[in-house]
């Protein structure tokens, strides 16, 4: 504590002195119809020249024109970019893609592919594309949302990754060879999120297709991360998946951990599930103790907690859009509102950037026009309505525009300093920044939808209320409708249920004393099989329930001050 | 491959602003010409940019509006300082961009940190210009004087010197004063004349004096500081008054509102400004009031003249206000009430049971000359217009026991310039109970106060005016006159002034009205109490609503009402199956309607309440809605009072019909799901049928049963139709299914033709086995054969040996016999020849073995190939 005290005196001063006074909001608001269709319009010329000179490889070469293959080989950039197309409005583009898709890939290659980007990217798009694919017009089958082409090829893919996860431990392997499995003499250790971020696209393929394999597989890696935890409560960064020894010992909320804590409270928030947010809330309390200085997250030693490096990474820059999702708004903004700083110096965002010198690290000068800012921006927006986040979304329609545009597509920028440009355009861009900077000017998306649209599927397993809203996105920006987990292989015994009650109803009598149906608690049968953890969550559970009368799956209601806490200004707590 | 190492450079930098522009452009980062260009303006304007960032982009407009305007007096450098091989990016380096710097002559730069819109900026280029204000006359000095921004004032003699000592410093401290003070709220003026600064009472040349209102004014103590710019300015900062302050936050992150809002309640008014305006007269108004309320110390020596001033200069009523009520009030106490009456409260009414007496005065001074109030009767209808507003607005008193009295103004709903004060009070307890027990007629309260109350005739509980002709002298609270009134309660405000061009937002936040093209809007905000008041937004913001507004604030038992923000976006949709409540709707969705209410308290940003929302779907179009309604609230848009307040969403509360306030809550630690949610409801709702049935009772059974076989209709239509969605896939899972069996038929085929080729197979590498077999038995036939011949030709060497020494043997004995016997010697010599031959034979032999093992191996090692 007393080194991080010495470590940040002139931390907090320096970033007291250099709050950008007179960047004054412009009086007029923002043309929001026009950033959007500039944002189209953006969109629209990357595609087309990934669709003209790079497919059917995964990625545009933006300064050459040409392709290349990265993450596999599956044309990654298209199958990326299909739910972007549906946001947009573009049904006709979206039904050829899938008929595309259909037609031309193919898992079973001798590709050796990293299990979480194959996950987040491939089999994530192609759920999304399938739950959205009645939507975009296209003639689904009888057994659809349980069933259909874009969800078998999603399984297929999957099933392609389950090798990974047959370790000692539970935690996959980071590579895994499509054809072969995992190779011999294939390296043990995956970092954090390698080995935490399954849970939404597999929950929701197993909820699908009626398979738990792909749940139970994603819930053991979660659990073994969990146990393996600091005494602190803290993660590292990279793991051996054989041993469970820590690797890496930096803790953060950025690169190598990130989308594990999202995946925590997406999946608690997807599958109603205490057990994976009364985790993220322990994670939480820990970063906060441990990594949080000025409404900055600082990388620290996960067993004692000492500043190893202040630096900002790009990838954290996801953190406020997750509070907000929880109900941590104030904070969130008041953190949202430092890494805005940064994109005003430069332009974008440096993968690192030294908080102190208020400067870029060395080799880590480049920004490859990721999402994470714009993605928090789009999630702040809708609960605070600021227009401060507009700006940035503003902001970023200019930077990448004037900076990154070429001939061909938007190349990555190499270095923050000079703007020098690199001959790659990763698939995110189509996929999530572009996406989340069209919703954040499009407030009346289909995917914003608050509940008060929705649709009526009948499936062979019973009537589904679809399209509600409360889309959880995955971490490359893949919606999936959390209404279809609830659709197929469990709704008939819930119907027979409901049918029961309706009866009970009409007859008008009350016979029995109603019980409850409790939340679904997955700790159960996992705690039998390990007595020596079992005691010591028992005992966190515990402690939690006596803390908190409330329910974990709740959010705090917004404080009174809230009410004024836009254009910048923010508000102390309290206590 | 080399296409990966592939990078472009930035592309090379253009034109920022066009080239007709009056701004030069100077868009490869030339700041050392920047600098030269400095030297042939007075007043430069330095506008950094970065090509690619949207707030320069935004602010360029401004810039360039501002630049047309002032071009003849200013000139206007745009440096591109981003550009990597720019001098201005090598020597500066900046965190933000853009970033405006004025320089007047060689002072500077000045930074411009206040709103990037083109009037603050002309505002303030026009301060850099003219620091100083030159004070000619007496009546100017009062005019600078009595502006509610702190104003310095300089007073220097030009006649015995061109420039009198100290002048420099006091105009580089005017300068100095916007560095530190970029919304320039401290205003610097210079006096010459003599006879001018003796109003001041200012006697030597070099004196600075700092105006202030509420307290004494100060002279620059020069003995005790030093007479620097850096000084003078420190000192005018400190010691300025800040009696009413403009927020206006910068749009970075910013505790502003936080540090100004934790000192107390605040008064946020917002209205639009124009900084260029020659005239305020909205403004003079607010600020009027705010001296009023802060004039704690009435012994201003200035004060009078410069009321007097501002009197004069306004021309209409509107000033005059607070003048006239303030001597009012020092002159003719009782006066202010010219027309009481005294009002009895009956049982029934909400205030009575705090209070049963009601001091009604309608005061007509508000905008009329004070000589006219002095009327000496009251006209009756005026009372009894002010009594219907007074019982309109019963509501707004709190229901405390108290025995003071309270007052509270309201603004007469008929005259905007009459108001009327109400001051009730408890009267006697004892005669309340006996009001109360004996139900007897109600009667005058003579005991107490108002003796002046003839008995009312009326005797019933109807409110009614008592007298019109009293006034009670103990009834001039002081908590009705706003002068000085910050220092008398204990709820100050403090007074901000926000412009609502550029922070409307925060007045819609509050609850402004979205359809208002005034922007106009005052509202009190209390941070530590989590409340806040707005003032009406029916009556136009002029001094008088505002004062009014303040001093019911103020009094003890405040008549204001916490306001309910409420989401005006939100319409009532037919045909929405979950009705969306607001703030306006609430009660009577909720309490009003006649049947079973859920409601669903929720947030849009919320991740845990977006994900139910099927669940609610499908729950209000299972649930007959002839007696159901599923209902939610986003209670971030919409404020509900503090006992419906919920500090955790979702959050579930069942209102059962008939029973609507015994709500109860869905119980938290349990998952909310479709059959949870039923249960919870059928578990709550009054759908018993304990009681007798009636023929009300019969009717009511047969609408549910009514509403039973609709719900089993729609079953069954959800049957067929699920039906229908089976056979579909029955009939697809057919078609998979023969399409898998002709697979399969297919695959059986393959498996036949292969297992015959598998057959074929086996019988050719049986035969070639076989041959090899054989092959195998000849190799080692022939290996034993040559075996032999090896052992044969070994057997032969032997011989040849013994031959050998056999015929060495016999040679010697030859030898030895020759010389005996010549004739012998062709004998000999054939036995030699037959040795010759052997000895090839076994050579030759020999080499043929070896011969023999090479082809094994070459054997062997093609064999491996074809393996």
């Amino acid at each position: 504590g007393a080194a991080m005290q010495r470590f940040l005196g002139p931390l907090l001063c320096l970033w007291a002195l250099r709050l950008p006074a007179g960047t004054g909001t412009a009086a007029r608001g923002l043309d929001v119809a026009s950033y959007r269709e500039r944002v189209r319009a953006m969109f629209y010329h990357a595609y087309e020249h990934y669709l003209e000179s790079a497919f059917p490889y995964d990625e545009l070469r933006p300064l050459t024109c040409d392709g290349q293959d990265t993450w596999g080989s599956f044309s990654l950039t298209l199958i990326d970019a299909l739910d972007t197309l549906l946001i947009l409005g573009n049904v006709s583009e979206f039904q050829r893609v899938v008929n595309v898709l259909q037609e031309g890939v193919d898992f079973d290659i001798d590709v050796n592919a990293s299990v979480f980007e194959t996950n987040i990217r491939v089999v994530g798009g192609l759920l999304s594309a399938h739950l959205l694919s009645r939507k975009a017009g296209v003639e689904v089958e009888a057994g659809w949302p349980c069933s259909g082409p874009l969800l078998r090829m999603a399984e297929e893919a999957a099933r392609k990754l389950l090798p990974a996860f047959q370790t000692p431990t539970g935690m996959p392997y980071g590579t895994v060879n499509l054809l072969h499995g995992v190779n011999p003499g294939e390296t043990p250790v995956t970092c954090t999120a390698g080995i935490g971020t399954f849970i939404v696209e597999f929950a929701t393929l197993s909820h699908l297709t009626g398979d738990p394999v792909f749940e139970d597989v994603a819930r053991k890696a979660l659990k073994t991360l969990w146990k393996n935890r600091s005494d602190i409560g803290l993660v590292g960064n990279h793991i051996d998946v054989i041993t469970a020894k820590w690797v890496a010992q930096d803790a953060g909320i950025g690169a190598g951990v990130d989308s594990y804590f999202e995946y925590l409270v997406k999946g608690a928030i997807l599958l109603q599930d205490k057990e994976l947010m009364s985790m993220f809330l322990e994670y939480n309390k820990a970063i906060k103790n441990y990594t949080k200085f000025d409404d900055w997250y600082l990388w620290v030693q996960m067993y004692k907690g000492t500043v190893s490096m202040p630096v900002f990474q790009s990838l954290e820059a996801y953190w406020p859009g997750l509070q907000s999702l929880i109900g941590d708004v104030d904070n969130a903004m008041r953190t949202f509102l430092n890494y805005y700083t940064v994109w005003k110096q430069f332009g974008g965002l440096p993968e690192f950037y030294n908080i102190p010198q208020g400067y870029t690290v060395d080799k880590r000068e480049g920004y490859p026009l990721r999402p994470e800012l714009i993605e928090s921006a789009m999630y702040l927006y809708r609960a605070t309505r600021d227009p401060t986040l507009l700006e940035l979304g503003r902001d970023a329609v200019e930077s990448i525009e004037k900076i990154s545009k070429v001939d061909c597509g938007f190349a990555t920028i190499k270095d923050l300093r000079d703007h020098r440009l690199d001959n790659r355009m990763e698939s995110f861009f189509l996929a999530e920044t572009i996406k989340y900077l069209y919703l954040l000017f499009d407030p009346d998306n289909f995917i914003h939808n608050d509940g008060s649209d929705f649709d009526v599927v009948v499936t062979p397993y019973g009537e589904c209320v679809l399209n509600a809203g409360g889309y959880i996105f995955n971490t490359e920006a893949h919606p999936i409708d959390p209404a279809a987990l609830h659709c197929c292989r469990k709704r008939k015994e819930e119907q027979w249920e409901v049918e029961d009650l309706m009866r009970e109803f009409y007859s008008r009598k009350k016979t029995k004393k109603f019980t409850f149906n409790r939340a679904p608690d997955h700790s159960e049968g996992e705690n039998a099989k390990d007595p020596e953890d079992a005691s010591s969550q028992k005992a966190g559970e515990k402690s939690n329930s006596k803390k908190s009368s409330h329910s974990l799956l709740s959010c705090p209601s917004q404080s009174f001050n809230s009410k004024l806490a836009v254009l910048g200004q923010v508000f102390l707590d309290n206590t | 491959s080399r296409a990966k190492d592939v990078t472009m450079p930035a592309k090379l930098p253009v034109n920022f602003f066009s080239t007709r522009s009056p701004v030069i452009d100077l868009f490869r980062g030339q700041l050392d010409y920047a600098d030269q260009l400095r030297q042939n303006s007075e007043i430069v304007l330095y506008f950094f940019y970065a090509p690619w960032c949207g707030q320069s982009i935004a602010a360029r407009e401004e810039i360039e509006h501002v630049a047309s305007r002032l071009s003849d007096q200013v000139l206007f450098v745009a440096v591109n300082c981003w550009w990597n091989q720019g001098k201005c990016r090598k020597q500066k380096h900046f965190f933000y961009f853009p970033v405006i710097h004025l320089y007047h002559q060689s002072f500077g730069p000045i930074e411009y940190k206040g709103p990037m819109s083109a009037v603050y900026i002309e505002k303030f280029v026009r301060r850099v210009m003219t620091p100083l204000l030159y004070i000619s006359s007496r009546s100017k000095l009062l005019d600078f004087l009595s502006n509610y921004e702190p104003g310095v004032v300089g007073f220097f003699e030009f006649n015995a010197s061109p420039q009198p000592p100290g002048y420099l410093t006091f105009f580089t401290s005017a300068l100095h004063s916007l560095k530190k003070d970029y919304l320039g709220t401290i205003r610097f003026g210079v006096v010459t004349d003599k006879r001018v600064a003796e109003e001041i009472s200012l006697v030597h040349s070099g004196s600075v004096y700092l105006h202030r209102h509420a307290n004494t004014s100060l002279i620059y103590p020069k003995d005790i500081m030093n007479f620097t710019a850096e000084n003078i300015c420190k000192w005018a900062l400190e010691n300025r008054e800040m009696l009413i302050r403009w927020l206006r936050p910068h749009g970075g992150k910013s505790l502003l509102l936080n540090n100004e809002l934790k000192k107390g309640p605040a008064l946020l008014i917002f209205i639009p400004y124009n900084p260029l305006a020659e005239i305020h007269p909205l403004l003079d108004e607010i600020t009027k009031v705010a001296l009023e309320y802060h004039k704690c110390n009435k012994s201003q020596a200035a004060e009078p003249d410069l009321q007097h001033v501002g009197d004069s200069d306004s021309p209409a009523f509107d000033s005059s206000v607070t003048d006239a009520h303030l001597r009012l009030s020092e002159t003719f106490p009782i006066a202010k009430y010219p027309c009481c009456n005294t009002v009895v409260l009956p049982q029934w009414h909400s205030i009575s049971r705090t209070h049963n007496v009601c001091e009604l005065c309608v005061n007509q001074t508000l905008g009329v000359k004070p000589n006219k109030v002095h009327v000496p009767h009251c006209n009756f209808l005026e009372i009894e217009a002010a009594l219907d507003s007074f019982y309109l607005q019963e509501h707004t008193f709190f229901q405390v026991i108290s025995n003071t009295i309270e007052c509270s103004n309201f603004l007469s709903f008929y005259s905007p310039f009459s108001y009327y004060t109400a001051c009730c009070r408890t009267v006697n307890r004892h005669f309340l109970s006996f009001i109360s027990s004996e139900k007897t007629i109600f009667q005058t309260p003579k005991v107490a106060f108002s003796s002046h109350g003839k008995k009312d005739n009326t005797q019933f509980s109807i409110p009614h005016i008592e007298d019109r002709n009293c006034f009670i002298p103990d009834l001039n609270i002081s908590s009705t006159n706003i002068t000085g009134l910050s220092c008398r309660t204990n709820k100050t405000l403090n007074l901000y002034l926000l412009d609502s061009n550029l922070f409307w937002i925060y007045a819609e936040r509050l609850g402004a009205s979205r359809s208002t093209h005034l922007k106009e809007f005052a509202a009190i905000v209390d941070l530590k109490e989590e409340v806040h008041y707005v003032l009406d937004q029916n009556q136009s913001l002029v001094g008088p609503t505002l004062e009014n507004f303040i001093k019911n604030f103020s009094v003890l038992y405040s008549p204001l009402k916490r306001h309910l923000v409420d989401d005006p976006s939100v319409h009532f949709h037919e045909e929405n199956v979950v009705t969306e409540v607001t703030t306006n709707t609430f009660h009577e969705t909720v309490f009003l309607s006649a049947k079973n209410v859920l409601l669903l308290y929720y947030a849009q940003w919320c991740g845990f309440c977006a994900s139910l929302n099927h669940i609610f779907i499908q729950l209000a179009r299972l649930l007959p809605p002839d007696s159901f309604i599923v209902a939610r609230i986003d209670v971030t848009r919409n404020d509900l009072p503090w006992e419906f307040m919920t500090d955790r969403l979702p959050t579930i509360l069942f209102f059962p019909h008939q029973r609507k306030e015994q709500s109860v809550k869905f119980p938290e630690d349990f998952s909310v799901d479709l059959p949870n949610l039923l249960k919870f409801i059928l578990h709550h709702s009054s759908l018993s049928s304990s009681e007798p049935c009636t023929k009300e009772c019969l009717h009511k059974e047969a609408v549910l049963q009514q509403g039973h076989i609709s719900h089993l209709e729609r079953e069954i239509q959800k049957l067929r139709s699920e039906i229908s969605a089976l056979h579909q896939a029955h009939d697809q899972l057919e078609a998979q299914l023969s399409e898998a069996r002709r697979e399969e038929q297919r695959l059986q085929q393959q498996k036949h033709t292969l297992e015959k080729q598998h057959k074929t197979l086996q019988l050719h590498s049986e035969q070639l086995q076989a041959t090899y077999d054989q092959k195998n038995q000849e190799l080692l036939e022939m290996a034993e054969k040559l075996q032999e011949l090896a052992d044969a030709s070994e057997n032969l060497l032997k011989e040849n040996a013994l031959l050998r020494i056999l015929v060495a043997s016999r040679g010697g004995k030859l030898q030895s016999k020759d010389e005996i016997k010549e004739p012998l010697q062709s004998e000999q010599t054939l036995p030699e020849d037959n040795d010759i031959s052997l000895s090839t034979a076994t050579a030759a032999s020999e080499e043929k073995r070896i011969d023999n093992t090479d082809t094994i191996e070459t054997g062997h090692s093609s064999g491996n190939r074809t393996e």
